[in-house]
């Protein structure tokens, strides 16, 4: 299954390194290629909405990391960054500030104004004040915001729709790897909701496509 | 030229000493792995600085290991200082056990150096500290004439002004505490300070570099540098006003580095160093205290302000300082030219100067650990394998993660870790609790996950992986098993057992 798996992840590479190159030139951060099918970049001063904590508010931060951006995570100590690392994060430029409490509004406008892409869980559902606060700063500044949880007004917004894991059997095996279908909707995604199915992660923890068909959907759009 | 007379009171392994701990109980204190300080009991069994732990322990199996604290050393060595500073003013904390003062004052005042020195180590052994007392040209000679005089019968060695030089000879090149050089020294056959007086200042000046001239003006019984003529005009002390007056010592720890920032800018635009840096606040009600700290050109800003956190820290434990702080003072103490020092030629990364400053910005707002760089650290569980190092530190005590560790739970790794477990309960088909045997047999096959209100099927498991962790250390030893369960709603859960109770130490999702 694993040799199937590794061509499509080629097969995929191979389409999706001409979007990517044409995304680098304008004002937009990469995401992982396994996610370009829903979100071809991640465009300056943009704000997505992802549902919770988990696994793929991570590997939207992934791309920008790879490629040598600074990111900064806010208000989620329980974030896994072994697994970040794993889908391709790198600690060396990562930021972590775990307890903002009350104050976690400046220290999001603090790192929206040195970083490119910050990561943030509000502890409150933000008001609207709030929300225009941040948009107008990231939009000046030329970073964005990735929000783990409700934010008005974004531009799109990703959740997992359905997730399966395999490797785990009644007593033997171990968990190898998770098949979701994530669901991108909203104004930045292009009218129409769009659907991936994706590994996330996979047996060594990247994120890869997980059907062919993906393949071909990105091929189109592109 | 020769050095000032300096007189240097020794308190012999200080932080056990600060640590509560009685000389005659084996114990020692570790510093990243290799041991710092360990009492007399234990170096009789052959426990030495600078030995790994697993070799001190060969040697004395029921010695007691206690971490580093220097906040709780600096704590305690006020009281000293405090007593010596009743007869000289100006004392000079070169590190918590090891302070200095000139002696050229005092000796005239008190009518002799033998007098002063008398009446320091009794003041200090009042108190029921440990102590030598060293005088002599220079602090380096009369630190180790203090190490001498413990030896002595009356704690005390007075080395005159024209014997110094015949005092330092005999001692062996490590002394003079630069590892590298002294290797270098050694193998060249120069092994005692006698030997590298002995050479021409020129050519250990052009084979060794500023470091080499350090190191013979030293061994010549002069001062490390030379002292720096510059007009006396110039203002290099950086000055904080807080206004309102503050209670916490946060705001001001971050106060002192940027004025070490700018006094280490101020000297640098000049070319000098400094050897003694002087930490100075007032109160809202008047108090003012002042302490010197060895500096040697040495420190980063971020080291002093460190240094001004365990001395506010200090004074407020000995309650010397009560009233809210109004005003810090960083000064440089006998400035010197700076003979520059070199950088390592890898390994130490620039940060990004705009991410630096957000990162400073918020340590200001919440304080110093709440800004922090994921690091890989070597361990079996998921929240043994993340070290959260605060933004700013580089040491970190964390096991290496390049090693192997058997047991480790396998690749991919969960995307949330949860900071506290989460007490849950895994319950089999008859609704009782699963447990695990002394030999790692299942009671009955798992079929709910219960957590909280939350009750989820199970829809596969695996397990369990059993853990049995530093067994040969009580505070730390472990004992549970791991367990993988995936749920109906498309999670999966790292569960842990230990004695009976259920965990989820992390989720997959």
């Amino acid at each position: 299954m694993t040799g199937r798996q590794q061509q499509a992840a080629e097969a995929l590479a191979s389409v999706a390194g001409k979007p990517s190159d044409v995304a680098s030139e304008s004002t937009g951060l990469p995401v992982l290629p396994a996610l370009q099918g829903l979100l071809p970049m991640l465009r300056r001063g943009q704000v997505v909405e992802v549902d919770g904590s988990g696994a793929l508010s991570l590997a939207l931060l992934a791309g920008a990391s790879q490629s040598g951006s600074w990111c900064g995570v806010v208000g989620m100590p329980e974030g896994g960054m072994l697994a970040a690392s794993e889908m391709g994060c790198d600690l060396d430029r990562l930021l972590l500030v775990d307890h903002p409490g009350d104050r976690w509004v400046d220290v999001t406008a603090a790192l929206l104004e040195a970083v490119d892409v910050v990561l943030l869980r509000p502890p409150v559902r933000p008001q609207t004040g709030v929300v225009r606060r941040l948009v107008a700063l990231a939009r000046k500044s030329g970073s964005m915001l990735i929000a783990a949880g409700a934010w008005e007004g974004s531009s799109v917004r990703l959740r997992v729709e359905s997730s399966l894991w395999t490797g785990l059997e009644h007593g033997h095996g171990h968990l190898r790897g998770r098949r979701v279908k994530i669901v991108a909707e909203g104004r930045g995604a292009g009218g129409r909701p769009r659907s991936a199915w994706v590994w996330l992660p996979g047996p060594d923890g990247s994120v890869s496509p997980a059907e062919l068909a993906v393949v071909h959907d990105s091929a189109e759009v592109a | 030229m020769t050095a000032p007379r300096a007189l240097v009171v020794w308190c012999p392994d200080w932080p056990l000493t600060a640590a509560g701990t009685d000389p005659a109980v084996p114990a020692l204190v570790l510093a990243s792995g290799r041991v710092s300080a360990c009492t007399a009991a234990a170096r009789a069994t052959g426990v030495r600085r600078g030995q790994r732990l697993r070799d001190a322990q060969r040697y004395c199996p029921d010695v007691a290991v206690l971490d580093e604290d220097p906040e709780g050393e600096t704590r305690a060595f006020e009281q000293v200082v405090a007593v010596i500073e009743q007869s000289c003013p100006r004392v000079e904390v070169i590190r918590p056990g090891l302070a200095a003062v000139p002696a050229r004052g005092p000796s005239r005042y008190f009518g002799g150096e033998e007098i002063v020195a008398g009446m320091v180590r009794d003041a200090v052994l009042e108190r029921d500290f440990v102590c030598a007392v060293g005088v002599a040209d220079g602090t380096f000679a009369a630190d180790l004439a203090a190490r001498a005089a413990f030896e002595a019968d009356d704690g005390i060695r007075l080395v005159p002004s024209a014997s110094t030089a015949g005092f330092l000879a005999p001692h062996p090149v490590p002394v003079l505490e630069m590892p590298e050089l002294a290797g270098v020294l050694v193998r060249l056959g120069i092994r005692t300070l006698g030997d590298l007086a002995a050479l021409s200042m020129r050519d250990v000046l052009g084979r060794f570099g500023s470091e080499g001239a350090v190191a013979h003006r030293l061994a010549t019984g002069l001062e490390a540098r030379p002292p720096a003529a510059r007009s006396p005009g110039d203002d290099l002390s950086a000055q904080f006003e807080f206004d309102p007056p503050i209670d916490q010592s946060e705001p001001a720890v971050f106060a002192a580095k940027s004025l070490a920032d700018l006094m280490h800018a101020k000297l640098g635009e000049r070319g000098l160093a400094c050897v003694r840096v002087e930490v100075e606040v007032s109160t809202a009600d008047g108090q003012s205290r002042s302490r010197l700290w060895r500096h040697d050109g040495l420190l980063s800003s971020l080291a002093v302000a460190e240094r001004v956190r365990w001395q506010l820290d200090a004074w407020r434990t000995a309650g010397q300082l009560t009233g809210s702080l109004t005003h810090l003072t960083l000064a440089p103490d006998q400035v010197v030219i700076d003979t520059g020092r070199q950088l390592t030629l890898w390994g130490q990364t620039e940060n990004d100067e705009e991410v630096s400053r957000a990162a400073t910005r918020i340590q200001v707002m919440l304080g110093h650990t709440a800004v922090t760089r994921p690091r890989l650290a070597g361990g079996r569980g998921p929240s043994e394998q993340v070290a959260r190092v605060p933004w700013g530190d580089t040491a970190i005590a964390a096991l290496p993660a390049d090693r192997p560790w058997p047991g480790r739970v396998p690749q991919p790794a969960p995307a949330v870790v949860h900071p506290a477990p989460l007490p849950v309960r895994l319950v089999d088909a008859s609704g009782t609790s699963v447990t695990v045997s002394g030999r790692s047999v299942v009671s009955a096959p798992p079929s709910r996950l219960v957590l909280g209100k939350e009750h989820l099927a199970v829809t596969g498991w695996t397990g369990p992986w059993p853990v049995r962790e530093y067994w040969w250390d009580r505070s730390r030893s472990r004992r549970c098993a791991r367990f993988q369960v995936a749920t109906d709603d498309g999670r999966a859960w790292l569960l842990v057992v230990e004695q009976g109770e259920w965990f989820a130490e992390a989720t997959y999702t």
